[in-house]
C-alpha cells in the first residue's frame, strides 16, 4: 500500500478494523504510479477491512483486502507504486514479483487521468507483459477541470483493453469498473516497438524464454537490458548455455549504443507511450502539447542542438541575475537606500533620542566619522544595520530573488528535467547519471536542501559524491550573488580563471571520487513533462515563497554573524584570529589580512565571508581601480571561499544524511584541499595571468 | 516559525500530488524549529510551501482567475 502520508504498519494498524481477509478464487491485484489514488480505490473497493503485513523478506508493505463484486468474494491486494516492470527500486521489485507470480488475476491499472503520459508509460510495459488489465483513468474530474479531454474508446481501442474514468475519492466510476474486473480483463494488444537492433535481439531471446508468469516478450526485454533481480528466475528455467547466449547478444548490442541498454529501451518505450498518449488526449481544443513546444522540448534534450539552448539558458540567467540583480539592483539598494536614507535615518533617530551619551556611543558610534569607521552596534564597520543588514538585504537579497524568479522560470517551463538529460554523459564520467543535476540546480538556490535532496540517487556511492560535490564547490544562491557582484567588476579573463577552476576542479574530484569510492552508480528514467510558457502567476508565487523562506532563514544568520564579528572585534578577538591566521590566508594565498575574519567566520555562512570580500573590495572595483593583484586576490578568495564547506547549517546536514563517518571524512578532505588549490591558483595566476 | 499547513502539494519536478503533512524536510531551515519546507514522497524534490504571503498571492490569483472564467462563461 502506499498511503499519502508514509506511517508505519504498527501505527496505522489502530486506526483499521482488522479481520480476516476472506480467502476466494478471484484475485484483483491494484498496481500503478506512486500518488494517483491506488489507496482510495482499494478503500472503495474492499471497505476497511484490510490486512498490512511486509512483503517476503522484504520491509516494503502490502496491503489485502475483500471485496464483493456482482454477489461474488474478491481477494485484493494492493501493490507499492511503480513507474517500471524492471525495477529501479525495491518498491518496484515488490510490485514486480507479486505480479510476476501470483496466478489467475485481474490487474487494475490505476492511473492519474491529469498525468496520463506517466501512466501509459507503464501500460505500454503491462501490455508488453501480457498481463490482463482494465485501466482506471482515476481523479477524472480534476482532468477534465483543467481542460484535459481523454477519448476514453479510443485509448480503449488502441490499446485492447477496457478503460474506465474513475473519482475514487466520491466512487464515481466504481460500477462500471467492478463490471470490467467481474467480466474478466483482457490482455492488451499493444505493443511497443524497439528499433532495428533491439527487435533483432528480441527475436533471438524471446524464444529462450520461460513460460509462465509475464509474456516472453517482456522477459526478454528484461534479460537484454540485465535486469539483475530476474537473474535468479532466469537461472532456475534456462539453461547455463542459453544465458551465455543471452549475455553475448546484450553485449553485441549494448555495444551499439552510447547509454546503457536500459536507458534505451526506457526512451523508445516513452516515445511509444508519448505517441499514444497524444493521439488521445486533447486540451483545450489543441494536443496536449503544440508542435512548437513539443519539437523546442526534442531540440533542448538533442546531443548538438540542446548545447546551444543550454548556452543561451544560462546567458539569459546571467544577464538577469548577474547584470539586473547583481548590479542594478544591488547599486540602488546598497548606495541610495541604505547608504543615503536607512544609515543617516537611524543615525540621526538615535542621535537625537541619546545626543552625545554613552548609549549614542554604543548604537552609532561617536559623530563625525564615516559610518563605516564607526564602531556601534546598529551603525558601523560591524554594525547590524550597516553589516548585517546592510550584507542580507542590500546585497544578497536582490540577487537571491533574480535568481529564485529564474530557478522558477525554469521550473514552471519543464525545462529543469531537460537539463538533467542534457547532462547526462557529463555526470556520467564522475560516477553519477542526469539526476544528479536536480540536488545540483536545487543547490544553487541552498546547498543544505540539496544535500537532503542527495535521496534521489540510486546507490549510496551516488549520493556520498553528490553530497562532496555540494559541499565542495556548488555556491548557494546569497554566495552566487556575492561572486556575481565581484566578478561583474572583474576583467573577463579573471572571471575566467575563477569560472574554469571551479569546474575543473568539481570534474576531477568527481572523476576520482568515481575511481576511488567503492560501490556502483545507476542508471537514471526521468520522465519529462511537455515543454510549456510558464505561468507569471506560478513564478510570482513560487519566488515569494522562497524570498520568505530566505528572509526566515538567512536572514538571522546574517545578523548572528554580524553580532559575532562586532562582539570579536570590540575584545579583541578578531586581531587575535587575524594574526592566527595570517600564516594561511596572508603567507599562502596572499590576500589582505582582514579577509582572515572572512574566512574564519566563512564557516558560519560562506556568504558571509564572500560579502565581507566585496565590501573590502568595493571601493577599488567602484573606482576602476582594481590593480593586477588585487585582481589575482579576488579571484583565489572567490575560489578558496567557494571551495569551503557552505554554512554549518549544511555541514550538519551531511553528518545527518551521511552519517558522522563520512561526514567527517568530506570536512577534512574539504578543508585543506579548498586552501590549497586557492594557493594554487595564486602561484599559478601570478605567473600566467 | 509557522509549521507546514494541511493542504494537498503538487511536485514542481515530477508532479505527484501528495499531502503535505508528514512530508515536511527541513533541511534548510537550521534556525526554525519546524519550517514550511516541503519534500515531494516521488522524487525528494524540495520546496518551500506556498503559505502566508505566497499562499495569500495564489488565492488572490486563484480568485482573479475565477472571476475571469466566469465572465467569459456568463452569456
Amino acid at each position: 500500500m502506499t498511503p499519502p502520508a508514509p506511517a508505519p504498519a504498527a501505527a496505522r494498524a489502530g486506526e483499521l478494523e482488522k479481520k480476516q481477509v476472506v480467502a476466494a478464487n478471484r484475485a484483483i491485484i491494484l498496481v500503478g504510479n506512486p500518488n494517483v489514488g491506488k489507496s482510495a480505490l482499494f478503500g472503495a473497493l474492499t471497505g476497511k477491512y484490510v490486512t498490512v503485513s511486509n512483503y517476503p523478506g522484504t520491509t516494503v508493505e502490502v496491503t489485502r483486502g475483500s471485496a464483493t463484486i456482482e454477489g461474488r468474494p474478491w481477494h485484493v491486494m494492493d501493490t507499492p507504486g511503480t513507474n517500471n516492470l524492471i525495477p529501479m527500486s525495491e518498491d518496484e521489485q515488490v510490485t514486480r514479483d507479486i505480479l510476476f507470480t501470483e496466478r489467475g488475476y485481474a490487474a487494475v491499472q490505476v492511473c492519474d487521468a491529469k498525468n496520463l503520459r506517466r501512466g501509459l508509460l507503464l501500460a505500454t510495459q503491462l501490455a508488453e507483459a501480457e498481463i490482463p488489465f482494465t485501466l482506471a483513468l482515476n481523479m477524472a474530474d480534476e482532468a477534465a477541470s483543467r481542460g484535459f479531454h481523454i477519448d476514453v474508446e479510443r485509448l480503449s481501442r488502441e490499446l485492447g483493453i477496457d478503460v474506465v474514468p474513475t473519482v475514487a475519492v466520491q466512487r464515481q466510476g466504481l460500477a462500471a469498473l467492478q463490471q470490467r474486473i467481474a467480466a474478466g480483463g483482457r490482455a492488451s494488444t499493444f505493443r511497443p516497438r524497439y528499433d532495428e537492433a533491439i527487435e533483432a535481439a528480441l527475436a533471438e531471446i524471446t524464444p529462450l524464454m520461460p513460460r509462465g508468469g509475464f509474456g516472453p516478450r517482456a522477459l526478454a526485454v528484461m534479460a537484454l537490458v540485465g535486469d539483475e533481480s530476474l537473474r535468479p528466475q532466469l537461472a532456475a528455467h534456462v539453461s547455463e548455455a542459453d544465458l551465455a547466449r543471452i549475455d553475448a547478444i546484450r553485449r553485441g548490442v549494448a555495444a551499439r549504443y552510447p547509454e546503457s541498454l536500459r536507458f534505451v529501451v526506457a526512451r523508445q518505450r516513452l516515445a511509444a507511450a508519448d505517441r499514444l498518449h497524444d493521439a488521445v488526449v486533447t486540451r483545450g481544443g489543441a494536443t496536449a502539447a503544440s508542435g512548437l513546444g513539443r519539437k523546442l522540448g526534442a531540440w533542448s534534450t538533442h546531443p548538438l542542438w540542446g548545447i546551444p539552448i543550454l548556452a543561451a539558458v544560462l546567458y539569459a540567467a546571467y544577464e538577469f541575475v548577474g547584470v539586473l540583480g547583481a548590479g542594478t539592483l544591488v547599486d540602488f539598494l546598497e548606495h541610495t537606500v541604505f547608504a543615503k536614507y536607512l544609515v543617516p535615518w537611524i543615525t540621526a533617530g538615535v542621535r537625537f533620542l541619546a545626543p552625545d551619551g554613552p548609549i549614542e556611543n554604543f548604537l552609532v558610534g561617536s559623530p563625525g566619522a564615516d559610518y563605516l569607521k564607526q564602531d556601534g552596534i546598529l551603525i558601523g564597520k560591524y554594525g547590524v544595520v550597516s553589516m548585517g543588514l546592510s550584507y542580507g538585504i542590500a546585497i544578497v537579497l536582490p540577487i537571491v530573488t533574480t535568481f529564485f524568479i529564474a530557478f522558477s522560470v525554469l521550473e514552471d517551463s519543464g525545462y529543469l528535467p531537460r537539463l538533467a538529460v542534457m547532462l547526462n554523459k557529463v555526470f556520467k564520467r564522475m560516477g553519477l547519471n542526469g539526476k544528479a543535476v536536480l540536488p545540483m540546480v536545487l543547490g544553487l538556490g541552498c546547498d543544505t536542501m540539496a544535500t537532503m535532496t542527495a535521496r534521489i540517487m540510486e546507490t549510496r556511492k551516488e549520493r556520498v559524491i553528490v553530497t562532496l560535490l555540494l559541499a565542495l564547490g556548488v555556491p548557494c544562491s546569497a554566495q552566487m550573488a556575492v561572486i556575481f557582484a565581484m566578478t561583474s567588476k572583474l576583467p573577463m579573463a579573471a572571471t575566467v580563471w575563477f569560472g574554469a577552476t571551479v569546474l575543473l576542479v568539481l570534474f576531477l574530484v568527481g572523476w576520482l571520487a568515481a575511481k576511488v569510492l567503492p560501490g556502483r552508480g545507476s542508471d537514471f528514467m526521468l520522465e519529462l513533462p511537455p515543454l510549456r510558457v510558464p505561468q507569471a502567476g506560478n513564478i510570482a508565487v513560487k519566488t515569494l515563497a522562497r524570498i520568505e523562506w530566505y528572509l526566515r532563514e538567512a536572514l538571522p544568520l546574517f545578523i548572528v554573524g554580524t553580532l559575532i564579528l562586532y562582539l570579536l572585534d570590540r575584545f579583541g578577538g578578531l586581531a587575535l584570529l587575524e594574526r592566527a591566521a595570517a600564516p594561511i590566508v596572508v603567507g599562502l594565498l596572499d590576500l589582505p589580512r582582514e579577509a582572515a575574519a572572512a574566512f574564519i567566520l566563512g564557516f558560519l555562512r560562506r556568504d558571509y565571508a564572500a560579502a565581507g570580500l566585496f565590501l573590502h573590495y568595493q571601493p577599488f572595483m567602484e573606482a576602476g581601480g582594481l590593480t593586477r593583484s588585487m585582481q589575482i586576490e579576488i579571484v583565489v578568495a572567490l575560489v578558496t571561499i567557494t571551495l569551503f564547506i557552505p554554512c554549518i547549517a549544511n555541514f550538519f546536514m551531511i553528518l545527518k544524511e551521511r552519517g558522522w563517518k563520512t561526514g567527517v571524512a568530506i570536512m577534512a578532505f574539504i578543508v585543506p584541499f579548498a586552501v590549497g588549490v586557492g594557493a594554487v591558483v595564486n602561484q599559478l595566476m601570478r605567473w600566467l595571468y | 516559525m509557522a509549521a507546514l499547513v494541511e493542504k494537498i502539494e503538487t511536485c514542481p519536478l515530477c508532479g505527484t500530488r501528495f499531502d503535505a503533512m508528514g512530508q515536511g524536510c527541513r533541511p534548510s531551515c537550521p534556525m526554525a524549529k519546524g519550517c514550511r519546507v516541503v519534500c515531494c514522497p516521488s522524487c525528494s524534490y524540495s520546496f518551500p510551501q506556498e503559505a502566508g504571503l505566497a499562499g495569500g498571492l495564489r488565492r488572490l490569483i486563484d480568485r482573479l482567475k475565477r472571476d475571469k472564467d466566469g465572465r467569459n462563461d456568463s452569456p
